[in-house]
């Protein structure tokens, strides 16, 4: 994998998150007025849609589930979020818009506990 | 005999103890209550089919003794079972009947279980994994990891069917509940995948224990138009009734002749791994749950008492996931001949109890209901219903044949037959 073209800046209006595929691998581009941001689909928090429940204004990316925020000039959280939003390099050339892409960027899920053993869960104060 | 008077009519049979029942264990409001207690809420249920959730997040509800239970297929393909209750205000969870929590939902996030009351949420292990504004609201008084669901005692066992206990201390697994009960159609429904092919449900003004005792004997054909006039041969008669530890009965195969059958046809073809052509084995498994091998499909009956009076029985059909196009058309056919909603049966069997839902209302007069009948431990024997009363009155502690007094064993079995062996181990209590 590599650049790859995803799409002309004119096809995502200022303020607005637009979904693309490319070999399987979904990415959402942000244009948040002075400059893009591209990065996964889904909200680190709970796993939400963004391009669904995400906002846009102000430079700020707005989960509306749960009002994680991030700062799209900086790439840093804001606000409540309590996780990075994984980005990928980004780049404009002839008016179009190029993501690197080497493998898709996943959130590592909360480690969840280790299974008990059933007679130890059920008798247990 | 002429007819009675009032205290002719409401004395005692002359049968021996065991042999009959009073009706109040079908009406009395506060018995039914006990039994939910005592035996509902003891015991391990079948609530329904893995196939009824086959991909990760999806989900099935249910209702067990009152309580609102989700079963749960988790992303490491597991099921598992919760009281469908959310720890903060007590909302019911989820009230679809079936879904996936793997999309997006408007009140909840992908992949998770959320109350969508204050939306905390849960994971497919019953993890609580988010209390919105936790730190501002309890600062650190309250962390949701204490908050995770109540987590239910769940096995996926014989042929994929999810069985869930309320009882954390039950000395029993599903295996050991059965008592060897379904040993007779356990390589039929294990050798390969099943499906569910039928669901449909009943709600009957009824005690659920009547439908249960017209699953456990077989001479209710004199109301079935069909199975008198066609079909059975002398084999059919000569089925074996055998008793099971903890209240089960199951009822012996024999080979059905489905040419005698109007609008049936052999189905000999189609039928279950490791069972003989054309064969038919019936498990009733207490306190009110039958599995009903015939030839080509299994049939599925769960009951949920709704109150003293009221049942809710769903059906299910089952076939092979492997099934053709074809062979799934014909099972569905094979099914709903005989038990669809309009096949040979149901239906009738469904009048029947409702008819005596009418005469054992809450507050109806005592009725002794007859359960004598000995005719050497086959179909026509009500062994079945003898021995769930035997068992039945061992949890309740209570006489089923005057359930204000304290139980004690009566006849229970035939002559040739020792009573079922054990019949010792129930919560709480060891018999001698």
């Amino acid at each position: 994998m590599s650049w790859r073209k995803i799409c002309a800046v004119s096809d995502i209006p200022e303020n607005s998150l637009e979904k693309f595929e490319t070999d399987g691998i979904e990415i959402l581009i942000a244009n948040y007025g002075e400059g893009f941001r591209a990065f996964p689909p889904r909200c680190p928090h709970m796993d939400e849609p963004l391009c669904e429940s995400g906002m846009l204004f102000d430079g700020l990316l707005t989960c509306s589930k749960h009002l994680w925020q991030w700062d799209m000039k900086t790439g840093e959280i804001a606000g409540m979020a309590e996780k990075d939003l994984l980005m990928y390099d980004i780049k404009l050339e002839n008016s179009d818009i190029h993501v690197y892409i080497e493998n898709a960027l996943v959130y590592e899920d909360d480690e969840e506990a280790e299974e008990e053993d059933e007679e130890d869960f059920f008798n247990a104060d | 005999m002429p007819a009675r008077n009032n205290k002719q009519w409401n004395a005692a049979p002359n049968l021996e103890l065991g042999e009959w029942v009073d009706s109040r264990i079908y009406s009395d409001e506060d018995i039914f209550e006990e039994e939910l207690e005592k035996i509902w809420k003891k015991s391990w249920i079948p609530l329904c089919h893995e196939s009824e959730l086959p991909e990760p997040y999806d989900f099935r509800t249910a209702i067990l003794a009152r309580e609102p239970i989700i079963i749960v297929r988790g992303p490491d393909k597991k099921i598992r079972a919760f009281l469908n209750v959310c720890p903060h205000r007590g909302m019911a969870i989820e009230r679809r009947p079936a879904g996936s929590f793997a999309p997006a939902q408007p009140s909840g996030n992908p992949k998770h279980m959320t109350c969508m009351f204050h939306a905390w949420q849960f994971d497919m292990k019953g993890n609580c994994v988010d209390i919105p504004r936790e730190k501002e609201g309890y600062q650190d008084r309250l962390d949701k990891s204490s908050q995770g669901l109540r987590a239910l005692r769940c096995e996926v066992k014989y042929g994929g069917f999810v069985w869930v206990c309320l009882d954390d201390q039950t000395p029993f697994n599903v295996e050991s509940w059965t008592a060897g009960a379904m040993d007779c159609i356990k390589d039929s429904l294990d050798e390969e995948p099943l499906e569910i092919i039928h669901y449909h449900r009943a709600i009957i003004d009824c005690n659920y224990k009547l439908w249960h005792d017209t699953n456990s004997e077989f001479y209710h054909d004199y109301m079935h138009y069909h199975n008198r006039i066609t079909g059975f041969d002398d084999g059919y008669f000569k089925r074996k009734c055998s008793a099971f530890d903890n209240g089960h009965v199951n009822v012996g195969t024999f080979t059905v002749n489905y040419e005698e059958y109007e609008v049936a046809e052999d189905r000999g073809k189609l039928t279950f791994p490791h069972l003989p052509p054309d064969n038919w084995y019936m498990v009733d498994m207490f306190p009110g749950i039958n599995f009903n091998l015939r030839g080509s499909v299994v049939r599925f009956d769960l009951m949920t008492p709704l109150s003293a009076n009221q049942v809710m029985i769903e059906f299910r059909g089952f076939g092979l996931k492997s099934d053709s196009a074809e062979d799934r058309a014909q099972r569905i056919h094979h099914h709903n001949t005989i038990w669809g909603p309009m096949g040979r049966n149901l239906h009738e069997d469904l009048v029947g109890i409702a008819g005596q839902g009418v005469t054992m209302m809450p507050k109806s007069e005592t009725r002794r209901i007859l359960h004598g009948r000995h005719e050497g431990l086959y179909i026509h024997d009500e062994v079945g219903m003898r021995h769930f009363y035997d068992v039945w009155g061992k949890w309740m502690d209570r006489l089923p044949s005057d359930p204000m007094q304290k139980y004690k064993q009566g006849k229970v079995v035939g002559p040739d037959m020792p009573p079922a062996k054990g019949l010792s181990v129930f919560p709480g209590k060891t018999a001698s």
